[in-house]
């Protein structure tokens, strides 16, 4: 007998019994077949076998029975492609069913069912059950719209949901109308051209904000959050929004509180922020926060998280409400890191004296964590709140006297940063710090006590023994410690050239013969060639005085946070980064704070916004903004770097968050031949306000000589992650030049850059090499 | 003693008959299955999949599937095999082009092991149509005369009209009991 006996066996088998069971003519027994089946299908044995039968008990006037099959159905549809085709007649019927729990049942799982041969049948149910009679069906169906959509969008595009969808928002039933809207807000995240498909207009969003008041919790979650991506046209249409959605601060759920805080926090944008309106709101905004940390830790936690954006923001918000923020011994130790440090953001003269000792509490706790940020949070403290540097320095050296090796290390490394901030001041406790110096054993705290040393070698009378016993061990010391040790030499030797010389050279042979490490092999020649050939030029460069330190060193990026504020209450404003760097291919769903509309100009601010223009020239998709597109479309165009050393291939005109990595602040004007015949150009002109700019150009203007265009912001900082430009058009002496500003509004320095004229149908070029700095001034890196 | 439970079956209405409407898309079978289950035309469209209905004749219960005739569908007619006791292969009359088509669909069918007990009757549908096949045609052009051993019969019919369903059910009631 050969070994296919093991593959055969006398048994049917359970699926075969569940086969028959389906197949019974007793309802009862076909029911518990059903059960059975999903019983199975639930603890995840593959019953798709049965795939055939249970769809034949679809047809049955038992909405238990029917619920299960549904449910069946949305598991297995996927494995069973082919035969899910048998389903969709039921469907259909169902979706005609005098019940409307059946109707929107069906509707609902149609949009479960992702198989692209029986989509298309399922149109037909669908518009029907979009325009139903019963609320409770037309919501379902407008959530399997933006299924849909994500299935098959050319599909919903083609068949008019959307426009259905659209209609949905002025729905005399206010669930309807927050499921449209949470519909549309997704299929606008998911689509692929990133133009918004909902237009919203004052009418809708009055629309939006009665439904609002009237729908359950979740659903005024969707609203608020689309009303977040509204830009109100003036200051008093979002002033009035903000009155309408004040009340759901109130709220007893998170989110909708939460959401409520997003629109605000964006709105309040677009007003003067001295007006007393915002100062109205700001008061308003502080209660519901501090409420939301009476809840369980995990939602304290998502509650701490977006309030430490908000405290950026506006630190006016909960500046009085520090009490809340004090750490509770039973915190959880997630809660208690965020609390501290919101905390610090807080910390100002009038309450310093309260934090002081609650941090000075917090460093004898156990978490060893804990402890350490607490002591950096004292530092910090210190260096923030001038008036208390003395009383945070004091309670510090008390911690270092405990003899904590943790704590020692940590008090040592925030003891550097208030020495950068206040110079010669609190040298006096060098020597109590010295005397902890065999108990460093992290490469933070070491490099941070040898930095002191070499800072201050001339009043450590022992520098060079110190330095030289760190030496020892050199290469088995962390990049960190080495470099700081190989600076601290080169000071010490510099302070004090007589009896270190072998010192230093010993340090330098050990930098840049004996390690790989080639940061530091620069470095050591750097200092050697310094050294060897003008000591004194040696001197004014390392001992050269040092910018103080600025007081917040870890708030987020200007950009960055105005972008998280538009998406706190989102997975975003806990994670601390905007969504395209954690969900793939969502980087549609960019969004950012309203501009604001500078006082004279307000009308006039709208330009800058992304609206597309009208433009002669076919849209490019060369990197870098054709010079003309540049000009008729400002906003879309992006000028600068191209081939410049910087991560270059990132395509800058893809999509709203790619862009420019550069820059340094400068200013500059290119001189162009004016070429073209001005009629030529005139004629070719489509827009208004663009063939104003062109005019200019060609001297067609009434005011021919020296009229220069105000600048406009070309790229907006937020889009071009913090590089800013902005230009205009201008005749000088009979050439056309075009003068651009590239700010730097990121809190990086910003390098390589290059500069690309693309051909236009102008004729325009380049009449000679740039002239940076040619009119302007070229600023500090 | 088997004629005592025949009588008993016969008292409680005994079990529900198992009959498929089977047939090309378009030939009117799910008009057919709502003309027996309700009595009226309702307006159809194609069915993607099927429809079940109990349907009451003379006393008896039947339970009837109508399965859609679409080609991406027919391949799956074969799981409503089991268990099935009577075919109602419903034919559009007027539709020659496909007269083939059907015949194949048909011949295959009656292949099959699951239908070997089952009976069948053939409805040469659509006969209210200007052109339509008779039935002598429609017999020739399926090859009826071909089965040897199936209890059949062929029965010209308008779904649309109502006419020659009662003879068909009659025929098909009585078949179906005869064989019990």
């Amino acid at each position: 007998m050969t070994d296919a006996r093991y593959f055969t066996t006398t048994k049917k088998g359970e699926i075969f019994e569940l086969k028959s069971e389906l197949n019974s003519e007793k309802k009862e027994k076909k029911r518990e077949a059903v059960k059975k089946v999903i019983a199975s299908m639930t603890v995840g044995k593959d019953v798709s076998a049965l795939f055939p039968d249970v769809v034949n008990c679809m047809q049955t006037d038992n909405l238990e029975l029917k619920k299960l099959v549904y449910l069946y159905l949305m598991n297995y549809a996927k494995s069973q492609p082919d035969m899910a085709i048998m389903a969709v007649n039921t469907f259909v019927k169902d979706c005609e069913d005098s019940n409307p729990l059946i109707r929107a049942l069906a509707v609902r799982t149609m949009g479960c069912i992702r198989v692209d041969k029986i989509t298309e049948y399922l149109c037909e149910p669908l518009r029907k059950c979009l325009l139903d009679e019963d609320p409770y069906v037309r919501k379902t169906a407008a959530v399997c719209v933006a299924k849909l959509h994500d299935i098959n969008a050319s599909l919903v595009e083609d068949q008019g949901f959307l426009d259905q969808l659209k209609e949905l928002l002025s729905d005399s039933n206010p669930m309807v109308v927050a499921n449209a809207v949470a519909a549309l807000t997704e299929i606008n995240e998911t689509s692929r051209s990133g133009n918004p498909l909902m237009e919203m207009n004052a009418q809708t969003i009055n629309k939006l904000l009665t439904a609002l008041n009237e729908c359950t919790e979740w659903g005024q979650v969707f609203i608020l959050d689309s009303l977040s991506n509204y830009n109100p046209k003036d200051e008093r249409e979002a002033q009035s929004i903000c009155e309408r959605i004040t009340p759901r601060l109130a709220h007893a759920n998170a989110a909708v509180v939460l959401s409520a805080v997003k629109v605000l926090m964006r709105f309040m944008e677009l007003m003067p922020s001295d007006s007393e309106f915002v100062t109205n709101i700001t008061k308003k905004l502080s209660p519901p926060l501090v409420t939301l940390l009476s809840s369980e830790p995990e939602v304290q936690y998502v509650a701490l998280r977006n309030i430490n954006l908000v405290v950026q923001k506006r630190p006016d918000i909960l500046k009085n409400e520090m009490k809340v923020f004090f750490v509770k011994y039973n915190d959880p130790i997630y809660v208690k890191l965020e609390k501290l440090d919101i905390m610090i953001r807080l910390a100002n003269q009038s309450n310093i004296a309260q934090v002081l000792s609650e941090l000075k509490e917090y460093a004898t706790e156990v978490d060893v964590d804990f402890v350490r940020k607490a002591v950096r949070a004292i530092g910090r403290c210190a260096i923030k709140v001038e008036q208390s540097s003395e009383r945070c320095v004091s309670t510090l050296l008390d911690l270092i006297q405990t003899k904590v090796n943790y704590v020692v290390q940590e008090a040592i490394v925030v003891i550097k940063d208030i020495f950068r901030k206040y110079p010669n001041k609190y040298e006096s406790i060098i020597s109590t710090l010295c005397e902890n110096l065999d108990t460093l054993d992290e490469p933070e705290a070491r490099a941070s006590m040898i930095w002191i040393i070499g800072e201050y070698a001339e009043r450590i009378d022992n520098a060079d023994e110190l330095l030289e016993s760190f030496l020892e061990g050199f290469h088995d010391e962390n990049s960190q410690v080495q470099l700081q040790l190989l600076t601290a030499i080169v000071k010490l030797f510099l302070k004090r050239p007589s009896d270190t010389q072998e010192l230093v050279q010993q340090v330098l042979s050990l930098a840049t013969q004996d390690s790989d490490n080639p940061d530091l092999r620069d470095r050591g020649f750097i200092y050697w060639r310094l050294l060897s050939t003008d000591p004194a030029a040696a001197k004014e460069v390392v001992l050269a005085e040092k910018p103080l330190i600025s007081e917040e060193t870890d708030l987020l990026e200007p950009t960055l946070l105005d972008e998280l504020v538009c998406h706190i209450s989102s997975l975003a404003s806990v994670y601390h980064k905007p969504p395209s760097a954690f969900v793939e291919g969502r980087s549609a769903g960019f969004r950012r704070v309203p501009l604001k509309p500078d006082g004279s100009a307000a009308a006039a601010a709208a330009p800058v916004e992304e609206t597309p223009q009208a433009t002669v020239i076919p849209s490019q998709d060369s990197l870098i903004g054709d010079l003309l597109s540049l000009d008729l479309n400002p906003p879309a165009s992006h000028t600068a770097p191209a081939a410049a050393n910087v991560p270059s291939n990132v395509d800058l005109l893809g999509g709203g968050l790619d862009a420019l990595v550069s820059e340094k602040v400068a200013h500059w004007a290119a001189t162009r031949a004016a070429g073209a015949p001005a009629p030529a150009a005139g004629g070719g002109m489509g827009g208004g306000t663009s063939a104003g700019l062109l005019g200019d150009i060609f001297g067609i203007t009434p005011t021919p000589s020296n009229y220069m265009p105000p600048k406009q912001v070309w790229l907006p900082a937020a889009k071009g992650k913090g590089l800013e430009v902005s230009g205009t058009f201008c005749r000088r002496a009979g050439r056309v030049s075009m003068e651009l500003t590239l700010s730097n509004r990121a809190m990086q320095p910003m390098s390589g850059f290059a500069l690309q004229m693309n051909k236009n149908s102008f004729g325009l070029v380049p009449a000679q090499p740039l002239q940076v700095g040619g009119t302007g001034r070229v600023e500090e890196l | 003693m088997g004629g005592l439970l025949s009588y008993f079956q016969g008292l409680f209405g005994s079990r529900e008959m198992r009959i498929l409407i089977l047939g090309l898309d378009g030939a009117g079978k799910t008009t057919i299955l709502y003309r027996l289950q309700v009595g009226e035309v309702v307006t159809t469209i194609p069915t993607i999949g099927f429809n079940v209905e109990q349907v009451t004749y003379n006393n008896l219960k039947f339970q009837v599937w109508d399965l859609g005739g679409q080609t991406s569908i027919r391949p799956y007619w074969r799981c409503y095999y089991s268990n099935t006791d009577a075919i109602i292969y419903v034919v559009d009359s007027a539709d020659r082009d496909r007269m083939g088509i059907s015949k194949q669909e048909l011949v295959s069918m009656l292949e099959e092991e699951e239908l070997r007990g089952a009976v069948l009757a053939v409805l040469a549908n659509k006969q209210d149509m200007e052109g339509a096949m008779s039935v002598a045609e429609v017999y020739s052009a399926l090859g009826l005369e071909a089965l040897k051993t199936r209890t059949f019969q062929i029965f010209k019919t308008s779904a649309i009209k109502g006419e020659g369903l009662d003879q068909a059910m009659d025929w098909l009631a009585n078949a179906l009991q005869a064989k019990k």
